[in-house]
């Protein structure tokens, strides 16, 4: 395995996005969550959480907003608003593609056990395609068109139905230090800008397609102008800043009291059943991860384990050691879905490097395919003629290196 | 209702466009009768301490700051050079009397330290009094963009009034001073981002208790 | 933040970066990058309009693109390209600007420099300063946006520009620009170790340890970049976490 720098207390490497280490070798991740873990008075928080929605309850339509995609996360987040607050939410869901069978039956349980409106919105695949092929060049990410679309389009629904609360699930210093527990996170433009949209506004994505879309195909990407959300008097926060976020307790509660179910996800121990359940391209996002940094999806899952106790740091070197550098059957239809072969793809990812880390293609071993992987839709495959123009514009714009 | 008083030396564009974007009603206070619309005052300034005294004179701002300020008590806060000329009277240049709204004077870095590179640019950490109400939900060290070579030095070092600062070379400078309704910067909130923004809402909020 | 007009529509002003001042590519809306920046706790932002020297010279979309961006971002804000009178600098601070940077202009008329920096303060003149490093190994200014070679080098015009009372220095390397390959160290440390006002160094930086390199061997006061940021997933905070774990102390707290 390579040598890259790891915090001593979890399993995350240097090449983390925002991590840094203090004297003791600790990330400040790590830091982070002792904090949220001693330092935050929650039952403060959970009085100051249940004021503030009685400022927003029958006061309209609908009392807030959830935006959802059916795993854990906002699964909990839906049952504690409606089953714990008794509100009336309206469930909006952005719809990335690549939802998985399970999730479908999932989400249809769950409308059904709580009794929810919902909202499902699906973009042009055409154009989805287009910048997914996009935000790979550029970021080494191709799910720009998930991560602006699932942030914006929700804040578009809330503008449109005048809710002027949205209530989103964990914040984001849980995993990274954009931000930290000490301050309030608002789930606005400003995070929007920090880091979910990869340094790129639907408008910069317009200049570097060069013609390949119309404006008005990226306005679900694009985020309400402030004025807007003002108009609302919006109020856009994560419930996790109100109350602690304990992944497996509430995967226990929405399993018992929804039925939630989880699934096998590839290349991560089977006992993590309810990381990232939804998205079928999810192992080809975490193996650009591991291409790129190093490390990927069980490093994660292993850190958190370690932060609350559950995992010794030994134990979760042995799941990284056994679990990472594997190459997911899913890449094939990501291939076909951009037109890609899998050399341009490797050559692509490897240019995203994040010192120190180098890529060995050679250790990379053969991941296995998940039960469903054969219902997962092929359908829609980008025409290699679109491609290779998409990747001229690349290179031309790239210039030299 | 925030007033922000135009004397001819400020960066008045900025604490506007920051007012503005905060959504909060603000106007220009072109002349002294202006002061009785407003229910708080920002008083900016850029530039050198005696030009700054004549033009608060040359337009009769002084006594109308006075009654808003010390007889109406209405929330004023001062930045950069608009701090400064609320000492007793400053050095730069010549010796020239301020408001008089502190027991300070305002001299050269340098007379303290002739070590520190003035004028003094860029981000500095600052130490903040973490009972101000002017400072709450932001880090008791934050980050905070200033341009200074001159600063409010008290005649105690740890005179109360002085709301937070920071060190160089060893040396302390004031950065923050409060009493009673006044409250004041030598850095610039609204150029220092997300936490100038906060102290900024705070401004806009604080009741101060008189 | 480079802008000018765009090859589609000449008057819709776009981000552009550049390669050694010669290749443009057109990165996106000034404005839009210019929040990104700021949410991802850029300390500055340093706009300059190519369009004097490579396009259709619009000092109007210039004004536009200040006055936006003073409304949106918090932080000070320098303004270059088409700086050539103490009137021109009255315009630009009026329209939301903390600070000019000047470059043709004062190498055409030194003497602008000194009443500028007389009438504004120090603080407020940026002294922007490009050079090239020739295959004798020899370093020229040049104005005009790389075009006009002079015949002294960046220390040398860093020194005078200092003298005449330049609050700060912007020292850009036109053969290391948009290349990634780094900054021209020796350079700029020869001209922060022989001037006391700030240098921002600028010019080469693809990697977060160039940045670094650029603070701890260049002793600069300032690392700029604009195409390090256009074609990998880097952000500014990303950038600072790897510069201060380098140990150089740089806000990290947001």
């Amino acid at each position: 395995m390579e040598n890259l720098i790891r915090c001593t207390k979890c399993v995350l490497p240097e090449t983390h996005e925002t991590i840094m280490f203090d004297d003791a070798g600790a990330c400040n991740i790590c830091r982070n969550v002792e904090y949220k873990q001693t330092q935050i008075n929650w039952d403060e928080k959970k009085l100051e959480f249940d004021e503030l929605i009685e400022d927003y309850r029958g006061k309209g339509d609908y009392d807030c907003l959830v935006p959802f995609s059916g795993g854990k996360d906002s699964v909990w987040t839906l049952y504690y608003l409606v089953k714990v607050c008794k509100l009336k939410p309206l469930v909006v869901r952005f719809d990335h593609g690549f939802l998985r069978p399970n999730l479908d039956e999932n989400t249809k349980r769950i409308q059904r056990e709580l009794g929810v409106d919902f909202h499902h919105f699906t973009p042009n695949w055409k154009v989805a395609q287009k910048l997914m092929l996009q935000s790979f060049l550029e970021k080494g990410d191709f799910c720009w068109h998930c991560h602006t679309g699932i942030f914006s389009y929700p804040m578009w629904v809330a503008i449109r139905y005048n809710i002027p609360l949205i209530v989103w699930g964990e914040p984001s210093s849980e995993y990274t230090a954009y931000y930290d527990y000490e301050q309030e996170e608002e789930v606005d433009e400003k995070r929007f800008n920090r880091y979910v949209n990869l340094g790129i506004n639907a408008e910069d994505m317009y200049y570097r397609l060069n013609g390949l879309v119309d404006k008005r195909d990226l306005l679900p990407y694009s985020y309400p102008p402030l004025s807007e959300l003002r108009r609302i008097k919006y109020r856009s926060i994560c419930l996790g800043s109100y109350i602690p976020w304990d992944v497996k307790k509430q995967v226990e509660i929405i399993k018992d009291e929804l039925g939630w179910q989880g699934d096998t996800v590839e290349n991560v121990p089977e006992q993590y059943d309810y990381e990232k359940i939804e998205c079928y391209m999810q192992g080809v996002r975490d193996y650009i991860k591991y291409i790129k940094r190093g490390y990927t999806r069980p490093s994660h899952l292993a850190s958190i384990d370690i932060r609350n106790s559950r995992l010794s740091r030994d134990e979760g070197m042995d799941l990284v050691e056994e679990y990472e550098g594997k190459r997911p059957p899913s890449l094939d239809l990501f291939l076909d879905f951009v037109g890609l072969s899998e050399e341009e793809f490797l050559q692509i990812a490897k240019s995203h490097m994040v010192s120190p880390h180098v890529h060995d293609q050679d250790a990379i071993q053969d991941g296995k395919k998940l039960h469903d992987f054969d219902e997962w839709s092929r359908d829609g495959a980008m025409d290699r003629a679109d491609t290779l123009k998409q990747l001229e514009n690349w290179h031309k714009r790239k210039m030299t290196v | 209702m925030i007033g922000i008083v135009d004397y001819g030396m400020g960066n008045l564009l900025s604490v506007k466009n920051i007012l503005d974007y905060l959504g909060e009603d603000n106007f220009v206070c072109h002349d002294p009768g202006d002061l009785a619309r407003a229910d708080r005052i920002i008083l900016p300034g850029i530039g050198g301490f005696p030009d700054c005294v004549r033009a608060l004179h040359e337009n009769g701002f002084v006594a109308a700051l006075n009654e808003a300020v010390l007889t109406q008590k209405k929330p004023i806060m001062g930045i950069c050079l608009g701090m400064q000329v609320m000492a007793r009277c400053g050095h730069e240049f010549e010796k020239v009397a301020g408001l008089g709204w502190f027991d300070a004077e305002v001299v050269n870095i340098n007379t303290v330290n002739d070590r520190i590179k003035i004028p003094n640019v860029g981000w500095e950490e600052i130490q903040l009094n973490k009972n101000s109400p002017l400072f709450k939900r932001l880090p008791a060290k934050s980050d905070f963009y200033l341009v200074h070579s001159f600063f409010m030095k008290f005649d105690d070092d740890n005179a109360p009034e002085i709301d937070a600062s920071y060190e160089v070379e060893g040396v302390k400078i004031t950065a923050a001073v409060r009493k009673g309704n006044i409250f004041a910067t030598q850095f610039h909130p609204e150029k220092s981002s997300d936490l100038g923004m906060t102290i900024m809402e705070n401004f806009i909020d604080w009741q101060p208790a008189i | 933040m480079q802008f000018l007009g765009s090859r589609n529509d000449p008057d819709d002003f776009v981000l552009v970066t550049t390669v050694n001042f010669e290749k443009i590519v057109e990165m996106g809306n000034p404005i839009s990058q210019a929040k990104i920046f700021q949410a991802q706790m850029a300390d500055e932002l340093i706009f300059i309009d190519l369009s004097v020297y490579k396009g259709e010279y619009q000092r109007a979309a210039s004004l536009e693109i200040l006055d936006k961006a003073a409304r949106n971002i918090f932080l000070p804000l320098t303004i270059g390209g088409g700086v050539g009178s103490v009137e021109d600098i009255r315009t630009f601070l009026n329209h939301g600007a903390d600070k000019v940077a000047i470059n043709t202009k004062i190498i055409e008329n030194p003497d602008l420099l000194r009443k500028a920096s007389l009438k504004f303060g120090a603080s407020t003149v940026v002294a922007s300063i490009d050079y090239r490093v020739e295959l004798d190994g020899n370093r020229y200014v040049y104005s005009q946006a790389g075009q006009a070679k002079q015949s002294f080098s960046p220390l040398e015009w860093a020194q005078e520009c200092e003298k005449l009372g330049a609050g700060e220095i912007l020292l850009t390397c036109i053969n290391n620009d948009g290349l990634r390959e780094g900054l021209d160290i020796p350079t700029i440390r020869e001209v922060s170790d022989a001037v006391n006002i700030p240098v921002i160094a600028a010019g080469g930086c693809g990697l977060a340890r160039h940045f670094s390199e650029g603070f701890t061997e260049g002793n600069a006061d300032a690392v700029s970049a604009g195409t390090f940021f256009c074609f990998q997933d880097q952000n500014i905070m990303q950038t600072r976490s790897h510069v201060h774990n380098a140990g150089v102390n740089v806000r990290i707290r947001t």
